[in-house]
Parts: structure tokens; sequence; C-alpha cells
């Protein structure tokens, strides 16, 4: 191929690339970047390669590099002659043949569509492929698309990157040859100074201003330097980069350097990235070849080369006098500023260094201007941003954004939220050296300046999602550990500083930590910050300051609770499923002792750690089995069912007496010491039996009939006996427990009665009102508020509800409300305004309802309700919702349409959530949070009057059942602690030798349930839906166990 | 060729200094005082102490007195609360990193992070200690380079590369693995290139470079041989 000296030569080429790229034969092209080829990209080639050879179609087959979506990889392109690009997703090697098929066909196998491509801009020229395919969605149009913008990527994927000649098809090198005939490099810094393009490998500057710098540097020669020595884990955007189009870069320096006039140019590459040096090594050659590089660049009178340097890929390096001390053949240290580079750079010549990014963005400005670049981005950042997006969302990948989009776009629009069951916690931007934001920070826009704000920074476009699985201590430890790791040594703050900050996080996550040691974190990292000699030093306390800014709380729970919410920190944890529980059941001890077959022992461990494990059994929300390590061979093991069962069989049998003795025979000598509990819901029973364990005097006040609270009165008996609960507190009761009931503390006992009669007082009462919303016609006869409803029923009471209810919520008293409204024989209809995927409610129970025939109206709000001339409930009239932008809770906010829809019925049943009963609240004095629960310290409950403690709903709002007691635990220990001035806990709690073997090689086995009654049967009466575990079954589940407490594993 | 003189305020005190000094450069000529421990008059420097920061007024940034030239109307704050603690850290920082014991110092009594740490009224650190397992190279005839003691200032790796041209020195590994090695970590005695000159030792601000025959405390350094050495051959920095 003879060099290019004028535009003629230059239109030949540009007409042989498009015969290639658009040929008049189906075209097939492989995504084949090194993320594609690690999901088997190579072999789909191969097959297809062999496949046309054989049968000896003609198909043209095509590499290309990487389109973004890296979730869907492998991706194959497909075009038919005048027919759209149609891209396929997760194509396996065996699909080859079908689609080599389909294509001689004419047709596409729809299972493996992804998206299309009718026209494609590459900005610097337009290709059109064809129009049809009327079912297939455009690629702007699916969610991980939608969004983004490609200016950066406009090639990537698309091209062959091995071929100049499909790249100069595209429009390439034609912004070169425009400068070269323009010939006037001043208006090209002046463009690239207007288009306020900035520096993409993370400080942002303004390009066009360094640009000048050099232009105007008098010494020679001049040397301009491509860092792509992208070194944050994670970010790869370089990478792909270079390995889809390397000719954007090419093109972006050899424009750079005639304008700055510069005549050498080198890449700085990590060796790691063998895939993307082969491709530029490919790419220069090619472009000298053409005449793009070397004397004469296009026949214009310009001589320029680059050079490529492959680079020890030490994160350092990515600092630009640390780089050019490296590329002099010195260790990669870090020199003092000033002498800046554009002054005294490589080999004592001014230098200028962009990153590859940046590089990317000079042909687009140069073919369509500074203002169309403007456009885009916010306005102290213009242009575009390619983000790595990975982490715990859906869709993950390369992104690239107008710079000021917000981070909801990014992980709800982009990303598609958190993984299954999952929610969303925090990002990390930036690479190691970003900081961490938290979820409510979601509406800040993306930006140099603004994330720079929250403390963290752009960095090279990381961006790593977080959710309640990522322990933020260890995060940050994380990721001190990695820029300690890489810190070259020379200053004392980096060296020594990060060392120490490291050391200080290990005792944190080792549960050694103390307030002090956050204290000195704090210090240490703002020294290390303003010290440091380099970008790696001054930004490498990030992490650690934005977590202790935005989640301060969850080392205070390493510190102080001695707790890893996260369960990430394994000293700080039993097991997963332990970590998990409110009330830290050692649930792989009472699943070994009944495998042991020790029932007795068994249930003494269930019982002294869950005070009413027979109810909780039933009806726990059960978070161990999200947690159970056991899902990543097949299912969780069914640990709420296995307590429940063993202490059933202690329950409800003639051992009752003899484990009642037990029991008993743990409690400690007598202390004296008198404590009120209020509320004899599930906290206060719990407290009660543990302060009653440890010796004291307990009165539980409540004003209801009957000890139990929610348990007893807004649970239905359908899916927890009372007969069952009443066992359990009969044990309490005989611990030495005193119930005076039907006493409504506040108004029948004062509280500074009982400050005067108690040593500490235990609030726990719960949340009893419905907070619902004035409507028109909730006035109306037969209207109820969810909690009043059940519990009249609960009660015996004769409720009417007539023939059909409607019920408004999404949560478990709504379902309850509904299945208590099918047992009275009545009709049901629930409305919730989200989808039922947003439901709070537990799956089972919706399931169950819906199997008893109860039915569903989703994205439907209540408007009002109609009655009749007797006041009396006729119907309801509801708005159809659609969902919105996401809200604060990870959902999407439903927002009313213009829609009515008209429901006859006879009652309406309110369940929309409930609050404290605030009277109560404001009248004890205490002080409140805003949302009127009452304000304790987290982690002694204590509230702000002396001997007062108070948690459970008043303290979070309505929760559930075992975060209920869990607080109730929580109060009685540091009551304990506080009136006898010492750690007694542990004394309640014998020590039990139980096997502490691994079980050897799972096998895959099922999860078992108990067995429900056929819906038809138990919508007829209020026998209990599910029955419990057979023996064997339980047997069979504790066996399922994986004993991730057993941590020293002995290798014999 | 007659330098361009500037102005500039050092603690608010009006100085004309000359172009291309440095901060350090211009405070000492005029007998302002900044505490500095990499530097040395007469060495490239490296900026590696961090304890000569200053503040600029009008920039959120600190910059280190040794490294940054003079700008004409430059107003440079030496002291304050902020900086007064930075260094406290950095000075305890080294303290910590490796195993000072100065009761069992040749150097004892003569050292400049002792007497930096006295100064800043160190007489206890609020990090622990990181005890580290350090070595000893004896194998020198004449002197001997104890890592206990090191700090890493790399004032022996310039003045044997800058003035006596023997580039012996190094520094080898990354972050707190940093070391300063003779060679290509060789022994010192087995090092060719050394002259025995013993710059390093002289140039050594505490005990981690020392001649042997001498007990503790007895180590006295004569850091003017080194500098006026600089001045005489009229080496450029
Ligand atoms: S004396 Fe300036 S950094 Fe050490």
């Amino acid at each position: 191929m003879p060099r290019i000296q004028d535009i003629g030569a230059f239109n030949t080429v540009r007409e042989a690339g498009l015969a290639k790229l658009t040929p008049a034969v189906p075209r097939l092209t492989v995504g084949m970047g090194t993320c594609g080829r690690g999901n088997g990209a190579e072999g789909i080639y191969h097959a297809f390669s062999e496949g046309i050879e054989r049968s000896g179609t003609d198909i043209v087959l095509a590499p290309v590099g990487c389109f973004g979506a890296c979730f869907q990889e492998p991706l194959v392109s497909v075009r038919l002659p005048g027919k759209p690009l149609v891209i396929l997703r997760k194509v396996q090697a065996n699909d080859a043949g079908r689609i080599l098929e389909d294509v001689v066909a004419g047709n596409l196998s729809p299972d493996l569509i992804y998206c299309k491509i009718e026209a494609w801009d590459h900005l610097t020229g337009h290709v059109r492929y064809g129009e049809g395919y009327p079912e297939v969605p455009a690629w702007n149009e699916v969610p991980f698309f939608k969004s983004q913008k490609k200016i950066v990527l406009r090639n990537c994927g698309i091209i062959n990157p091995d071929d100049i000649e499909e790249y100069i098809a595209i429009g390439g090198y034609q912004a070169l040859y425009k400068v070269l005939i323009d010939g006037r490099p001043e208006t090209v810094i002046e463009q690239v100074k207007a288009a306020k393009l900035r520096g993409r490998g993370g400080a942002g500057y303004l390009t066009g201003n360094k640009w000048e710098f050099l232009a105007k540097a008098k010494a020679e020669p001049k040397y301009i330097i491509c860092n792509a020595d992208e070194g944050d884990p994670g970010a790869y955007m370089n990478r792909n980069e270079i390995e889809s189009d390397p000719h954007s870069l090419i093109e972006g320096m050899i424009i750079g350097a005639y304008v700055m006039g510069a005549a050498e140019g080198i890449v700085y590459v990590r060796a790691e990235y063998p895939l993307a040096v082969h491709r530029l090594n490919r790419a220069i050659e090619q472009a000298r070849e053409y005449g793009m590089l070397g004397e004469n660049i296009l026949g214009r009178g310009f001589k320029f080369d680059i050079a490529l340097v492959e680079g020890a890929g030490a994160f350092v390096c990515g600092e630009e006098t640390a780089l050019i001390a490296s590329l002099e053949g010195e260790a990669g240290r870090p020199r003092p500023r000033p002498p800046f580079p554009a002054q005294k750079g490589l080999w004592g010549k001014p230098t200028n260094i962009n990153n590859v990014e940046t590089w990317y963005n000079i042909a687009p400005i140069v073919m369509r201007g500074a203002a169309w670049f403007t456009e885009t981005g916010s306005p102290k950042s213009s242009g575009t941003k390619v983000f790595s997006l990975v982490g715990k969302v859906k869709n993950t990948g390369l992104v690239e954004m107008p710079l000021g989009t917000s981070l909801k776009t990014f992980i709800y629009d982009i990303g598609e939220g958190a993984t299954a069951g999952r929610q969303v916690k925090a990002v990390q931007t930036g690479g190691p050296s970003g900081g961490c934001i938290p979820h409510d920070m979601f509406d800040t826009p993306v930006d140099y300046e603004n994330l720079a704000q929250l403390g963290s920074i752009m960095g090279s476009g990381g961006m790593v999602v977080m959710d309640e699985d990522n322990c933020m201590v260890d995060v940050a430890r994380y990721f001190i550990e990695f820029t300690h790791s890489e810190s070259c040594g020379k200053c004392i703050p980096c060296r020594v500083g990060l060392n120490k900050c490291l050391r200080i996080l290990n005792r944190v996550t080792e549960g050694a930590g103390t307030t002090h040691h956050l204290e000195l974190l704090d210090e240490l990292s703002r020294y290390i910050r303003d010290c440091s000699l380099c970008g790696l030093g001054q930004t490498a306390p990030n992490p650690v300051l934005t977590t202790l800014r935005h989640f301060r709380n969850e080392f205070e729970d390493h510190i102080l609770a001695r707790r890893c919410t996260a369960g990430v920190c394994e000293e700080l944890a039993l097991s997963p499923c332990e970590n998990s529980c409110p009330l830290h059941m050692n649930i792989p001890r009472f699943l070994q002792l009944y495998k042991e077959g020790r029932l007795e022992d068994a249930f003494l461990s269930v019982i002294l750690d869950n005070p009413l494990p027979s109810s909780t059994g039933r009806v726990c929300q059960h978070p161990c089995d999200g947690r159970c390590r056991r899902q990543t061979l097949d299912q969780s093991v069914n640990m709420r069912e296995v307590h429940r069962f063993i202490a059933d069989s202690i329950f409800q049998s003639d051992k009752y007496e003899a484990m009642v003795q037990a029991v008993l025979a743990r409690k400690l000598e007598p202390t004296g010491r008198k404590i009120a509990v209020v509320g004899a819901g599930p906290a206060g029973l719990t407290a009660a039996f543990y302060l009653a364990l440890l010796g004291h005097d307990v009165t539980v006040y409540d004003s209801q009939s009957e000890a139990g609270g929610m348990l007893r009165f807004a649970l239905p008996e359908y899916r927890l006996p009372k007969s069952i609960l009443r066992r359990e507190i009969e044990l309490i009761e005989r611990m030495g427990v005193r119930f005076t009931l039907n006493t409504r503390v506040g108004t029948d006992v004062p509280l500074n009665d009982l400050d005067d009669r108690f040593d500490s007082i235990f609030l726990s009462i719960g949340t009893w009102k419905e907070s619902w919303v004035y409507q028109p016609g909730t006035e109306l006869k037969g209207v109820y508020p969810a909690l009043n409803f059940l519990e009249a029923v609960a009660a015996g009471q004769d409720v009417s509800i007539g023939r059909r209810v409607a019920i408004i919520g999404g949560g478990n008293a709504a379902i309850d409300s509904a299945r208590t409204a099918l047992r009275k024989g009545a009709e049901a209809i629930v409305f919730y305004r989200r989808e039922r995927k947003d439901m709070p409610a537990i799956e089972e129970e919706t399931n169950a309802a819906k199997e008893e025939g109860a039915r569903f109206v989703f994205l439907a709000a209540p408007h009002r309700v109609m009655g009749d001339a007797k006041g009396c409930v006729r119907a309801i009239e509801i708005v159809k919702t659609r969902l919105g932008a996401y809200d604060a809770s990870g959902r999407k906010k439903p927002i009313s349409t213009d829609e009515i829809q008209r429901f006859d019925c006879d009652s309406v049943i309110f369940a929309v959530g409930e609050t404290v009963d605030l009277d109560f609240a404001r009248a004890s004095g205490l002080s409140l949070k805003e949302n009127g629960t009452i304000e304790v310290n987290r982690f002694t409950l204590e509230t702000s009057r002396p001997k007062f403690y108070a948690g459970g709903d008043l303290v979070t709002g309505a929760s559930n059942v075992s975060g209920a007691m869990g607080y109730g635990k929580q109060a009685a220990r540091n009551i304990d602690r506080h009136l006898m001035e010492a750690e007694r806990w542990a004394r309640l709690f014998p020590d039990v030798e139980y096997g502490q073997t691994l079980p050897e090689e799972p096998s895959p086995s099922r999860r078992h349930t108990g067995q429900e009654l056929a819906a038809a049967v138990r919508v007829l009466s209020q026998d209990e839906v599910v029955t419990g575990l057979s023996h064997e079954a339980a047997q069979d589940e504790a066996c399922r166990c994986l004993r991730c407490d057993v941590k020293a594993v002995n290798v014999s | 060729m007659a330098q361009k003189k500037l102005s500039i305020r050092i603690d608010g005190q009006l100085i004309s200094a000359e172009e291309g000094q440095t901060i350090l450069q211009a405070a000492k000529a005029n007998g302002k005082y900044i505490p500095t421990l990499c530097a040395l008059d007469g060495l490239t420097p490296v900026g590696a102490c961090r304890v000569c920061l200053v503040e600029v007024s009008g920039v959120d940034r600190l910059f280190p007195a040794c490294t940054t030239p003079i700008q004409d109307g430059m107003s440079v704050t030496t002291n304050s609360p902020r900086l007064t603690r930075y260094r406290r850290i950095s000075v305890e920082l080294l303290l910590i990193e490796r195993n000072h014991v100065c009761a069992v110092c040749v150097s004892n009594g003569h050292c400049e992070l002792q007497s930096m740490a006295t100064a800043f009224g160190i007489n206890t650190v609020e990090f622990a200690y990181n005890y580290p397992k350090l070595s000893l190279d004896t194998s020198h005839p004449r002197f001997v380079l104890d890592h206990n003691r090191c700090i890493l200032c790399t004032r022996c790796v310039r003045v044997c590369a800058e003035l006596e041209g023997a580039h012996v020195w190094d520094l080898t590994s990354r972050g707190i693995h940093a070391r300063i090695v003779s060679e290509m970590n060789e022994k010192w005695g087995q090092a060719t290139s050394c002259t025995s000159c013993g710059k390093c030792v002289q140039a050594c601000p505490t005990g981690a470079l020392a001649e042997k025959g001498w007990a503790v405390e007895e180590m006295v350094k004569n850091l003017g041989t080194v500098t006026t050495l600089v001045h005489r051959r009229g080496v450029e920095v």
C-alpha cells in the first residue's frame, strides 16, 4: 500500500473500507476485547470461521472490539445486506451453527437478540445499515444504553480495530487531514480550549490550556505522551478503548503533536494489557504504512512518530512525574512539581501528558466544533466520560455518559438497580483513591467539582456499586491496603502514614478497635491528604475520610458493638446466619446439637438465645435465609423451621416441665433490683425473660388483657396459634416475671411513679397507630385501620366486613387482613400502589393469600371511599399509578395518573403502615427524634432520662418481631451491666461441647419446608396453615448446615 | 549574571530574594528558620520528609519549602497550628516506623531526628510502634549501616551521586518496605564503586550511617565538610 499523499488516494481507501463495513453479503462480527475473550469469544470466532469455510458461503467475518455491555458478553453482531446491524448477546460457541444457518436463510435467532442499529453516527462520519426488524428494540431503547452518549466509544465494538481502512471508512483521519490542510495550529488549540475539554485521567485540568503551555514552550524537542497506565483495579476503559479503536488514539495524538509542535510521541501502556499492546502496535504499523505517521504525513510535510513503551504497571506511574521517571529508566517515583512537565519533562524537555480518553475526544472536536462539544455535559465539564460500572447492580459494563449525569441514572436506569433482594448502599467512584458516596446523595451530578465536594474524585471513572453485603470499614481497609502497597515510599505521609492507617483499620475489622482509633484515623487521613508529595498520597485517604464521614455508624458498630452488620469481618461474627439474626442466635450450634440427637441440649441452646422460639419459628422474617452460604450450593438451610420444630417438640410434650427446671437452673442469684418493663410485646417479653434470668425482680405492664402484644393481637390465629404463644409466655411467668395487665402506663400509672418504684425502666410499647392520611370517605362506617381490625378479630369480637373487602397496602398487615377477611367468608381485593416485586410483605404470605383467592390490583392508590345514604361503605375509587424515577428506598416512585377505577365493596381496610403512639411518646418527656420515635443511644438503649431505656418499635418505628426482640435482649444486657456495674451476661449461657468438624463434601440436597394445608381447606378455618417439619426433615435440614462457624480447619 | 530580585513575604516580613531561589533558600538567607530533615544545602532537594511544609496565602495546599521556587509577591507562613501539628505527626511517624532507641545509639545527642523531636516537645507518641525486624550491614571496614535508624531522607544517595560521583546508594522496594541499598543490593563491603570517602556518613542525619569504633553518643557528624565541599567545587544545584 503506497502512503496516502493526496485526497484522491484518501477517498479510494475510504471507499474500500466502506465496502468492508457494509458489504453486499452478510457480515458477522464477534466482540473480541479482553472482556469478550474472557467469555469465550475466540471459540465463537473459530466456530464461525470453520462453519463459513465448511459451507463455503459468502459471509464476511471480522473481529471487533467491545460494545460496552459486559454483562451480556459474548456479543456477536449480524448484518444482512440492506438490513440493520443486529447485536446478539450471550452467544455460545455451539450457537454458531444455528446463527450461520439463520444468516444464510436471512433470519435471526430471536432468543439471542439484544438490540439493533439502523444507522450509526461515528461523529466523524455516518453509516447507514438499513431498516427493518420492527420487533427488535433499537440499541438506544434498551435500558443499559438508553441514556448513554457515545463520543469516546463512538467506534468501539463496531469497526475492526485491526483494519485501518475500516477506520478511514467511518471518517477516521479526516480531522487530521483537515488540521494539516488548514495549517493553523493555534485555531485548534482555541477550539480545544473553547470545547472546555478536561483531562480524563482524573485531575481534570483543561486540556486546551495544557496544550497552549507546551505549544509556547521554547526548548526543542518536545514530547507528547499518552498515559495508558491504567492501574485502578476494576477500571478498564482505557484498555477497551485501545483494544477496540486504536486509531482514534493515534489520530488524536498526531493532531496534538502538530498543534503543539512535537516530533515524537510515546504511548505508555501497561504491560498487563497484551491485547491492547498488540493491537496498538499493529495500528501504528498500519498508520505508518498508510502515511499517517513518519515523514511527510498525508503529503503535508509534517513529521511525527509514535513509540510504544510498556510499563511495569505500578499504580504510582499514573502520576505524570513518576511516569516520566519510569520512561527515563529510573524507578517510578514521583518528583516534586514545579518544574512541571510542560517546562521540564521527559529528558528535561517540554512534555505534554494526556490520558487515553482525552486523546479520543480530539478528532470529534475538530470535526464537529467546540460548540457541538459543549452541548453535552455540564457547564464546567463538557463532553462525556466513560465509566466502568461494576459491583452490585444488575447491568455492568462500560458506560459513556454526559458529565453531570446524576448517580441515580447510573445505578438505577443503566445498572437497573440492585441484584434481587438487596439494596444499594453506596457507590465508590474514582478507583482506590476515590471515595464512597452514600445512597441518599445519589442525586449528585457526576462531574469533577461535585465529586470533590463529597470527598471523592472522578479518577479514571471507576464506579463500584455496593449493597448491604459490603462492609464499609472493610471497603476502606481494602483500598488503603491497595494504595499502601503501591506507595513508592519516598515521602513520610504516604509511606508511614498509610501503613499506620492500614494497621488501625485492621484492628477495627478484627474487633480490636477503640473510639480513639477513629480520631487517629481522621487526623492521620487529613495529614496524608495535605502533606503527601504526589497525587497518590494526596488522594489515598479518600476512602477512609468518606466512609468516616458517611458511614461512621458502621465504624461504631465495629468498635462499640463488635458487630459487622454486613457480615464481612470474620472475627466479628460467628457465622453469616448468626450475624444477620437480630437475636444473634447461635444457629450452627443448635443445628449441630439436634443433628447429634441431643434434643434437650438443642432446646436449651435455642431458648437461651431466643425466649420465643415457637412463635418466631412461625412468623420471623428470617433474614438468616438470605445470608446462608448454602445458597451458593443449592438452597439455604431452613433454620427457622428447625428451631420451631425443636421448640415445639419440648413445649408440646411431657419434656416441658423438665426443661422449665433446666432454664430456671440458669437463673443467677437474686439481686434485689426491681425493673419495670412497659409493653408485653416481643421486645418487652424478651427483656423480661433475660432480666429475670439475671436475677432481677421484673414487672411487666401492658394495656391489653393478655400479654403478647402484636403476637397476640395482630397476628392471625392461622399464622400463630395462640396456644403456642401462651406456652412460651407461661415459661416467662415461671421465671418469676410478674404481669400487670389492663394497665396503661402514662395514664393509669404515671412514668414518675415507675421512676420512684423501680431501679430501671424499659419502654417497649409497639406501634399501634395506623398512620393513614385522611381521604374522602375514611369517616364512613366499614373503614378500618388494619391493626384495629386484626386486633378485634384476635380478641374474638365480631367485626362486620360484609361480602367484599378492599384492602389498601402491600405489607404484612395488608396480607394478614386479606387472609383474615377470606376466612370470614368475604372476598378480598388488595390494592397496592407499586408493583408486586416492591411489596414489603413476606413473599410466602403473599403467595398463600393468592392461593386462597385474594385478588391483587397493583399500581393502584386509593382515591376516595364512597358511601350510601346510611353512611356505610359502598365502593372505593382508586387512581391508577405509573412508576416514575427511583426514590430513596431504591424503588420507583408511584405517580398518580388520571385513570380512576371504581370497585364495589362493603368495607375498606387501610394497612398503609403503623406509627408510634405519639401521645405516649410526647407525654413521656423523653427526647424524641423528628419522626416521633424516642431517641436512644444506639448501643446502650439509654434514653435522655436516667434509668429509662427504650427499644423496639418505639425506637425504630414499625419493624418486625425478631427485630423488636433483639432490642429487648440488648436492653436487658445493658440494664444489667449498668445496675450491677459488671459484665455478667456470659454467665447465663452454659458451656456445651458439640461437634466441630466440617461436613464432608456436601452433596446437593433439597430444602425442607413445612406442609401447607390445601388453600381450599384452610380458608374455611382458623387452623394453622403451615405445619412444622417432621423429625426426619428437621434432621436432614440440620445436616445441611455447612458450619460456617468452624473456622480453624485442621488440614491433616 | 545578576539574578532578578523578587519581593516576597515570609511570616509577614518583606524580603527581597533572588529569582530561582527556593522558599527555603530565601528564608535561610534572611535568617528565617524552617525545619528540614531531608534537605541538605548543596544537594538536589527531593521533598521527602515534608517537615518543611509551609503555607502560601491564597492557596489551599501546603508547599515544601525546600523544592518550591519563590514567586514575586508570594506570601509565606512558616508556622501555624496546622503546620506544627503536621510536622509533629511526620516526626512521630518516623519515630514509630523503625527502631529508634536513642539510649544505645552512637548519634545520641547529635541526631537531627532526635533534636527535632525535642524541639517539637515529643516525649510520647500517639501511634503504636511498628517494631520491624531490620538488619545491620557491618561489612564495610570503616562504616556501618543500621536500617533501624534510617529515615530514608536519601541524603546519602544524593551526596554520593552528586558530590562524590560514585552513586553507591539507592532506594529499593516500595512503600513501607523501601530500603537504602548499596549498589545492586550488594553488601556495602562488597560495593566496588564505594570510595570509602565517608560523605554519606557525614550527611546522614541520624545514626543510620556511622563510623565504626564509636560508642554511644560519640558519633558527631560534620555536616560542614559536606556543604563546604559543595560550594568549593561549585556544584550546580
Ligand atoms: S526538607 Fe523539604 S521535604 Fe524534607
